[in-house]
């Protein structure tokens, strides 16, 4: 099942994932694919990402924006209606009193009979009465109508006769008075004929003044109440505070107008508080509506709204990033398909050239032996025909040194066989000390009869303090058989060739291989390394051996540079360390 | 039958020229392309059986320039390599290929052949 497992994740994850090409590594164009591919992936995280996550924001931050000011808008509405209703409620009913004290003289108004009628008709025109009463300059109650037997009270020390006395109208704050019921007072003062003042006092039923708030109150995230100018509760409120208790929010400064702000509790819950200090035309009463509004309750649509929109981004990253991930783990994938093919036609191709290297050679030695084998032959024959064509030769001078030439024939040809075996031998891959002077005239002896032919001179000059050098011999003798063919394909008959090999510092040898041959064009240069490359006319060349060979020198962990005139020949310059370890090769 | 032998392995030359001669052909052999136009300018042969490779003057060179002295000259050419494909890269006119080491009778055949 395990086993199972890894197979399928195996074939999904991208081949070059697995770094298993570590034998083409030089061959390669790119060394690090999960650089490449981890670096594409954050490229195209941060482009396609980033923009998204910024508007995402920005719409974020507008949206609440746009919902506070309307959360705002409407508490201002609702702040500015409510205190409407309360400023009706007591102007209508203050009105109504100054009517009475205006209309109807004192006598009339002491009569209880009189007082009583005229507080049902109150109470019919506008409700929300509970008693009427008239007060003397002396602080007595002079005639009363109600449901309470109150005649006779004395209130000239009570707070609303003196202020009433000083301000000719008064509007109490809620309170329990003598009968132990929440109530507000409204009076108004008026004059007798005789000059004596009086004031005509009615109780208001707070419960209709409760309801009046109540029937502005709308859902269950909104408060509507009244407070004093001290933060006293007048009416209740579920979660600042019960009737008569301080409230649990700062009392607001002064204004004339309705206000609204953002606020938090003691729980550090948002609030929208709108507030309005309560003032008739006729005169300024005690109260400020407070209405609050509990924010979180009235975003919950918002709330909604932001999860939906943090799940369809969420889910949109999560897309954008499979699709990124995908599409980068592909594109990377055929990438190093592109470059793994190639560098394994590079190595094939190596190997190819290692074996038409060896087939040259062999073809070289084949010639170098023919001519021996030529005159072993001729010797031979010779002999043979001595002893067929005459009979006189039993100790014969001429012939004992045929003999000796047939000999000699059969040491060149052992010499020979003796260089190529040597030859193949150093294909094998083995770091040893090398030394360079041996391994040029290694490359060279099979070249020298190509150079009689043609008349090419080859100089080799090694200097003398030339230290030997540890290296793949086999890797070595390729690179310069190459470039000896190579110059020797780029040469007319009777041209010069100089293969010098010198110190390059303490820890580095160069090797120059130049000739003045037909020479290369400047636009060429560039390209002379890349595969496939190839300035011979027809198929003569593959345009893979300077490649192969710039592998091979990258294998030795050395360089190779070209310059090369028109008309003038090439140098290839090789620069190779002294010393190299086997593991690297 | 007059033939030119002309080849730079010299111990060569003179074993193929001795065995020419054991066999009733009057032959002279050079080892360079410049004794060869110096012989072939005072004396006339049937034919020349010239090496392809040597220094200064090769056999290509040396077959053209022997047929501006003797048109009627026939070439037999001998080469160290064995493939076929030196021989096509050869003059076109040439009597024949040869691939050293020689069987001096298949020489002798070739050479009676092209003579007539």
């Amino acid at each position: 099942m395990m086993n199972r497992i890894r197979k399928i994740f195996g074939s999904i994850w991208p081949e070059f994932y697995r770094q298993d090409d570590k034998h083409l590594g030089h061959y390669l164009t790119f060394t690090d694919y999960r650089k490449i591919w981890a670096i594409g992936i954050l490229a195209l995280v941060v482009t396609a990402l980033v923009p998204l996550l910024v508007v995402t924001v920005i719409h974020y931050r507008l949206l609440q924006k746009s919902v506070d000011s309307e959360l705002i808008l409407r508490a201002e509405r609702l702040t500015s209606n409510a205190r409407r209703a309360v400023t009706f409620f007591l102007e209508e009913r203050l009105n109504a009193l100054r009517f009475t004290v205006n209309e109807i003289a004192y006598d009339q108004l002491t009569d209880t009979d009189h007082l009583a009628e005229i507080l049902r008709n109150l109470k019919l025109g506008f409700g929300g009465l509970t008693d009427l009463s008239v007060i003397a300059h002396t602080g007595t109650q002079a005639a009363y109508a109600g449901p309470f037997n109150l005649e006779g009270r004395d209130y000239s020390n009570q707070r609303w006769f003196i202020e009433c006395q000083k301000h000719h109208f008064y509007v109490s704050e809620i309170f329990r008075g003598y009968r132990d019921v929440p109530h507000i007072i409204i009076a108004i003062k008026s004059f007798r004929p005789d000059g004596a003042f009086f004031i005509l006092r009615a109780t208001l039923d707070t419960d209709r003044l409760i309801q009046t708030l109540a029937s502005y109150e709308t859902g269950a995230h909104a408060e509507i109440f009244l407070i004093n100018r001290s933060g006293i509760v007048q009416t209740s409120s579920k979660h600042h505070g019960e009737i008569f208790q301080k409230m649990t929010l700062p009392v607001p400064s002064y204004s004339q107008r309705t206000h609204v702000a953002m606020a938090e509790d003691d729980l550090g819950e948002s609030l929208i508080v709108g507030y309005a200090f309560i003032s008739t035309q006729i005169a300024d009463t005690p109260f400020i509506l407070m209405v609050i509004k509990h924010k979180a309750g009235m975003m919950q649509v918002w709330q909604q709204l932001r999860s939906n929109i943090n799940w369809f981004v969420g889910f949109a990253v999560l897309i954008i990033l499979v699709v990124i991930i995908l599409t980068c783990s592909y594109m990377v994938n055929l990438l190093y398909r592109a470059d793994k093919s190639k560098a394994q036609t590079m190595a094939l191709m190596e190997q190819s050239n290692q074996l038409a290297t060896i087939g040259q050679l062999a073809a070289g030695v084949a010639h170098e032996i023919n001519n021996p084998l030529a005159l072993i032959n001729e010797t031979a024959g010779y002999v043979k025909d001595l002893f067929v064509l005459k009979e006189q030769y039993q100790r014969d001078d001429e012939l004992i040194g045929y003999i000796d030439d047939v000999l000699d024939a059969v040491e060149r040809c052992g010499t020979i066989t003796r260089q190529l075996l040597g030859f193949a031998r150093k294909f094998e891959v083995k770091i040893q000390k090398v030394k360079l002077n041996e391994v040029i005239s290694d490359v060279l002896v099979f070249h020298n009869k190509e150079a009689a032919y043609r008349n090419i001179k080859v100089y080799v000059d090694v200097t003398e303090d030339m230290p030997p050098i540890e290296t793949d011999r086999g890797k070595l003798q390729q690179i310069l058989v190459n470039l000896v063919n190579n110059a020797f394909q780029a040469v007319d008959n009777g041209c010069i060739l100089y293969i010098e090999a010198s110190p390059d510092g303490a820890d580095k040898v160069r090797i120059t291989i130049s000739d003045n041959g037909c020479g290369m064009p400047e636009e060429n240069l560039p390209k002379i390394f890349e595969p496939f490359f190839t300035t011979k006319e027809g198929n003569q060349g593959t345009g893979l051996g300077l490649a192969i060979t710039y592998g091979l020198v990258k294998k030795l962990h050395g360089e190779i540079a070209v310059k090369s005139k028109v008309q003038e020949g090439t140098t290839f310059t090789i620069t190779l360390p002294i010393r190299i370890g086997e593991e690297i090769i | 039958m007059k033939v030119l032998l002309v080849d730079d392995e010299k111990k060569f030359a003179t074993m193929l020229a001795k065995r020419l001669a054991l066999r009733g052909i009057d032959i002279d052999y050079v080892y360079t392309g410049d004794d060869a136009i110096a012989k072939a300018g005072t004396q006339s042969y049937d034919a020349a059986v010239l090496d392809v490779k040597m220094p200064g003057i090769g056999g290509i060179e040396l077959e053209r320039k022997l047929k501006e002295l003797d048109p009627c000259l026939k070439i037999i050419f001998l080469t160290g390599h064995g493939s076929k494909t030196d021989f096509e890269t050869g003059s076109a006119e040439a009597a024949c290929y040869l691939a050293k080491p020689i069987q001096i009778d298949e020489l002798i055949k070739i050479l009676r052949e092209v003579i007539g």
